[in-house]
């Protein structure tokens, strides 16, 4: 019934999200961090908490922690990896990026590599929450303080 | 092995015979609907539509007799003889809450004690949990065997002269667990005064269910589960209970006489339903009953327990997968089962790429979940049209998943 095919279904569980969902990047706490968000999904009961270290105006350290489908885990830890480096206006725009491109369908053309794999999820509108839960903490955390 | 076909021919549901790869296996969720439920609903609006009841010209008398007609129908279904004790309401859930709303308004208060299970549907639990909030009145809970049935005996401790209501699933939507009905009515009537009231949800699609023998005060249903339409369903209620009841809703149909400062109530079943009734979903739910009643109840139970006995057998042979829930024998067309090392949101997309249809997550009843120390499960539930591909099509598909999650 699906009309998104077979060829669809392995794009989105490719190599590169089945093995940040084995073996997830940077799933621990953080010793000071200056920012933490948190998210639950009511439907299923995954939640992920994320926090972020900056050091004066970027960010430099991120991790996870938490429960979550496959596709929650890797999206957090593909998200932890690509936040080094960044400000809190780069994060928060690349949490937008990443909404609108899942959500919103858009292209976004300038989806940093190491997120690309998060493009299979955009055929599976049922899975587009699972992959947002860890950015839609990260925008709750970046909001607040810890 | 025998081949397992479908009790009700897959030919008469356009849908499913539209749809020859799906696999349905959601139908605790909605079931398919058959073409003689679709022609009824469509019947209705092209030969019959006008208000019940209100009109005194020729087609609304039509209109009010299809309508009361479709009433006596589902009534004799659940072994009603007095079908003004059938109150048409939006479904199980709309009737806990009207019960909650009127009875429970009027007759719970601070000392009395509301019994639950850990077994409910958020219908049947929230709403109880938020009346005992409300009065002051205090909720138990009856905990879970290790198959997720009830536990009687802690049933038979908690239940006393304090307990107002007993508020019980007829059969889990969850894990497929059958309450021993019989056993329990003896339990409160032995035990206590309170109104026994039975969610019936899962239970009137899938059970012969005779109200009257019952012993139960109060039973509810949802028609969109036993091949009507989506939007109605209904609270059977002892007599003399529903009329000591004050009115859920207030306006027309359900009045008798309106003065400036004060109205009278209408007789049963008026009383309850305020405003236009669902008329056309009604006569379609009659048409849903009239087809289960072709094949009879006691075939729809063997069938369903046929399925279970071939899809647990080979889930169970599954490594890693963890079935819930009693034997076939006590159980409904549901099995809710976890794997290992497939989450059941990732279990439920790849089965949907092999054309099988399952639910994940907490199937509205998160105390259980918890109870089972997981977040959510997967669950596969079958109905009439089901059918040995079927079953088939999980158990390769849950293959598939493993196979794909193995870890590496």
């Amino acid at each position: 019934m699906s009309d998104v095919s077979a060829a669809s279904l392995s794009a989105m569980y490719q190599e590169t999200l089945l093995a940040h969902h084995r073996a997830p990047l940077n799933r621990r706490a953080i010793a000071n961090a200056t920012h933490t968000g948190s998210r639950k999904n009511p439907l299923c009961g995954d939640a992920l908490q994320v926090a972020v270290r900056f050091d004066g105006d970027s960010i430099a350290d991120a991790a996870f922690t938490g429960q979550g489908c496959s596709i929650a885990t890797a999206s957090a830890s593909m998200m932890t990896e690509v936040l080094r480096g960044r400000t809190r206006d780069q994060a928060l725009a690349l949490v937008d990026e990443v909404e609108s491109m899942l959500t919103g369908g858009t292209a976004a053309p300038n989806l940093p590599f190491g997120l690309e794999a998060l493009r299979g999820v955009a055929p599976f509108p049922g899975r587009h929450g699972c992959a947002t839960m860890s950015w839609l903490a990260l925008r709750d955390a970046l909001h607040t303080r810890s | 092995m025998t081949v397992l076909s479908a009790l009700a021919p897959r030919a008469d549901f356009p849908l499913l015979a539209a749809n020859p790869s799906l696999h349905y296996l959601d139908s605790a969720a909605t079931s398919q609907k058959p073409r003689a439920v679709l022609d009824a609903l469509v019947g209705f609006y092209e030969t019959s539509n006008a208000n019940p009841h209100r009109g005194a010209y020729a087609l609304s008398a039509a209109a009010t007799d299809a309508f009361h007609n479709a009433r006596v129908t589902v009534a004799r279904f659940l072994g009603v003889a007095d079908s003004d004790c059938l109150i048409y309401t939006r479904g199980t859930t709309e009737s806990v809450n009207l019960v909650a709303a009127t009875w429970g308004a009027t007759n719970v208060r601070v000392g009395d004690e509301i019994v639950v299970t850990a077994l409910e549907h958020h219908a049947n639990f929230v709403t109880w949990q938020q009346l005992a909030k409300r009065t002051g009145a205090t909720l138990r809970i009856v905990e879970l065997t290790a198959h997720q049935e009830i536990d009687l005996d802690q049933l038979r401790d908690v239940v006393g002269p304090r307990t107002k209501l007993v508020a019980i699933t007829h059969v889990s939507n969850a894990v497929g667990a059958i309450t021993p009905l019989d056993t329990v009515v003896e339990i409160v009537r032995a035990q206590s005064n309170a109104v026994l009231f039975v969610d019936g949800a899962q239970g009137a699609p899938h059970l012969p269910v005779a109200f009257d023998t019952m012993g139960a005060d109060f039973y509810a249903f949802s028609g969109h589960k036993m091949l009507g339409p989506m939007g109605i369903g209904g609270l059977i209620g002892k007599r003399a209970l529903l009329e000591a009841m004050p009115p859920f809703l207030f306006g027309g149909d359900m009045i008798e006489w309106v003065y400036d400062f004060d109205s009278t109530w209408n007789v049963l079943p008026h009383k309850f339903e305020a405003g236009t009734p669902n008329a056309a979903d009604a006569v379609g739910l009659a048409a849903g009953v009239r087809y289960l009643e072709a094949l009879d109840m006691t075939a729809v139970r063997a069938h369903e327990v046929a399925l279970l006995e071939a899809a647990e057998a080979r889930l169970r042979d599954l490594t890693a997968c963890t079935v819930y829930g009693p034997p076939p024998s006590r159980r409904s067309g549901v099995i809710s089962f976890s794997l290992d090392d497939v989450h059941p949101h990732d279990l439920a997309t790849i089965l949907d790429q092999h054309g099988v249809c399952v639910r994940a997550g907490h199937h509205c009843a998160q105390p259980l979940m918890r109870r089972l120390g997981v977040s959510s499960t997967a669950r596969a539930s079958f109905y009439v049209y089901s059918e040995q591909s079927d079953v088939d099509a999980l158990c390769s598909a849950l293959v598939s998943a493993q196979t794909m999650f193995a870890a590496a």
